[in-house]
């Protein structure tokens, strides 16, 4: 099921970046990051990886900074680690902790991508603070959301009121 | 606390092995000012040393080529350069010949400024004196207007006479010949002259007889042809007295130092033999033109 998973995480990923870009949202969440980080949660590092690889790459066949492949792709195997490691080492229950991860995670990627150009392009870009400030806080507050919601039990709580309607 | 094993850092070495992958993607992409990508840059830095390794090789073999050509090119050079050293060296012999040759003539028309009609040079190419017969082979025969009984000067006086000829050689007997004998005129500043015989020894010199003892005769005297003997023209120069001996007879045994060495002349005149009015008038050379 997990292959499964990923594929129709990165799709739903693409669309909403997509539909995003479209709507000219100025910090959209990082969606690419969130399809990592769901497989990074249990603590394994390397189908985190693995699923960094595509994901950055469909980021920078969407976005292409500088016509680089490769880039994201770079930034999302190393974050997809570094969560995956964190994930195997402490427990995240809270929806805000794993927000804060999340945010944590678009620094570290955003890092990651200015010191990756700076090498092979010579140029130092970093981005615009407010812009990065705004684009963790939404893709933290996005996941926390995700991550909130995928703890409710639907299933029983379904049941529940089936029952309570029954009776 | 045990090391982690490899099995254990399997996550470690796939994140590097993975973000190497993309490294290598992006510099391979990312172009440079001067054209190259990254990826470029750093495989030509890394493959730097073989290529100046190869390019050392190429400029060895490249060198080896061009000396081995070089050689080549120089050995023929150098062949054809002795070629034509040896064949300067050969004209230069030439040259110097006929320089010494311009010399000697000079120095004969200097002896003989104004020879008689039928005076022809020759070239003394051989000459023999190993044997009692002392005789001298010239260049110029009967062919080239040499006569019979020519008498052959050198630059320093008189060497013989022509006693065979052939169309284009011609045989000297020497002075200094067994068989050789010149009338001579012994010439001395203060007493003048005294008529007498010079013959040849056989051995190379010449030896001067019929001198009574009570001619005085002095060593360094000078001998010069009298003209008298039928075959050799008056006034040329025969040679001086070396030695002055009395025997046990009436006459002096005297000794002559030739005046020309036929070992050392490579150009002679030959002049015409002496006709017989001559030799009752007792003509000189310069008297007979």
């Amino acid at each position: 099921m997990k292959p499964l998973r990923v594929a129709i995480g990165l799709s739903l990923a693409v669309l909403a970046t997509l539909a995003l870009g479209a709507l000219h949202v100025p910090a959209p969440p990082d969606f690419f990051l969130l399809v990592v980080a769901d497989m990074a949660k249990g603590g394994a590092a390397v189908p985190a990886m693995l699923v960094g690889l595509p994901a950055g790459l469909l980021e920078d066949t969407l976005l292409a900074p500088g016509h680089l492949l490769g880039l994201h792709a770079f930034s999302k195997i190393l974050v997809g680690y570094l969560l995956a490691t964190l994930g195997a080492r402490m427990v995240v229950e809270k929806p805000l902790a794993v927000g804060g991860l999340l945010a944590g995670a678009v620094l570290v990627d955003a890092a990651t991508l200015t010191f990756l150009v700076w090498v092979l392009k010579g140029d130092f870009l970093p981005p615009a603070p407010w812009l990065l400030l705004a684009r963790a806080a939404t893709t933290g507050l996005f996941g926390g959301l995700l991550y909130a919601a995928s703890r409710v039990p639907w299933k029983q709580r379904r049941e529940a009121r089936r029952r309570v309607r029954l009776t | 606390m045990a090391a982690p094993t490899l099995t254990e850092r399997r996550p470690e070495i796939f994140l590097a092995v993975l973000l190497s992958l993309c490294l290598v993607a992006l510099s391979l992409q990312v172009r440079r000012p001067n054209g190259r990508t990254v990826g470029e840059g750093w495989l030509l830095t890394a493959v730097s040393p073989f290529v100046d390794l190869v390019t050392a090789v190429r400029s060895g073999v490249h060198d080896v080529g061009t000396w081995a050509t070089s050689r080549r090119a120089l050995r023929v050079e150098n062949r054809a350069l002795s070629a034509e050293v040896e064949e300067l060296r050969g004209e230069l012999l030439r040259l110097r010949d006929a320089e010494k040759d311009k010399g000697r003539l000079l120095e004969l028309f200097g002896a003989l400024p104004s020879p008689p009609p039928g005076t022809f040079p020759a070239r003394l190419i051989a000459v023999e004196s190993s044997g009692p017969f002392h005789t001298a082979l010239l260049d110029r025969g009967a062919g080239d207007g040499l006569q019979l009984d020519g008498v052959v000067l050198a630059r320093a006086g008189l060497l013989g006479r022509v006693i065979a000829l052939g169309p284009r050689t011609a045989r000297v007997q020497l002075l200094s010949d067994n068989t050789a004998a010149v009338g001579v005129l012994l010439t001395h500043a203060s007493r003048g002259g005294r008529v007498a015989v010079a013959k040849g020894d056989g051995q190379g010199g010449v030896s001067v007889e019929y001198v009574p003892t009570i001619e005085p005769v002095e060593p360094n005297d000078v001998l010069v042809s009298s003209g008298t003997d039928g075959l050799y023209p008056g006034g040329l120069p025969v040679g001086r007295v070396a030695s002055v001996r009395r025997n046990k007879t009436l006459f002096w045994e005297i000794q002559v130092s030739a005046a020309a060495d036929p070992h050392r002349e490579s150009i002679v005149f030959v002049l015409p033999p002496v006709r017989k009015s001559d030799v009752t008038s007792g003509l000189s050379v310069m008297e007979r033109r």
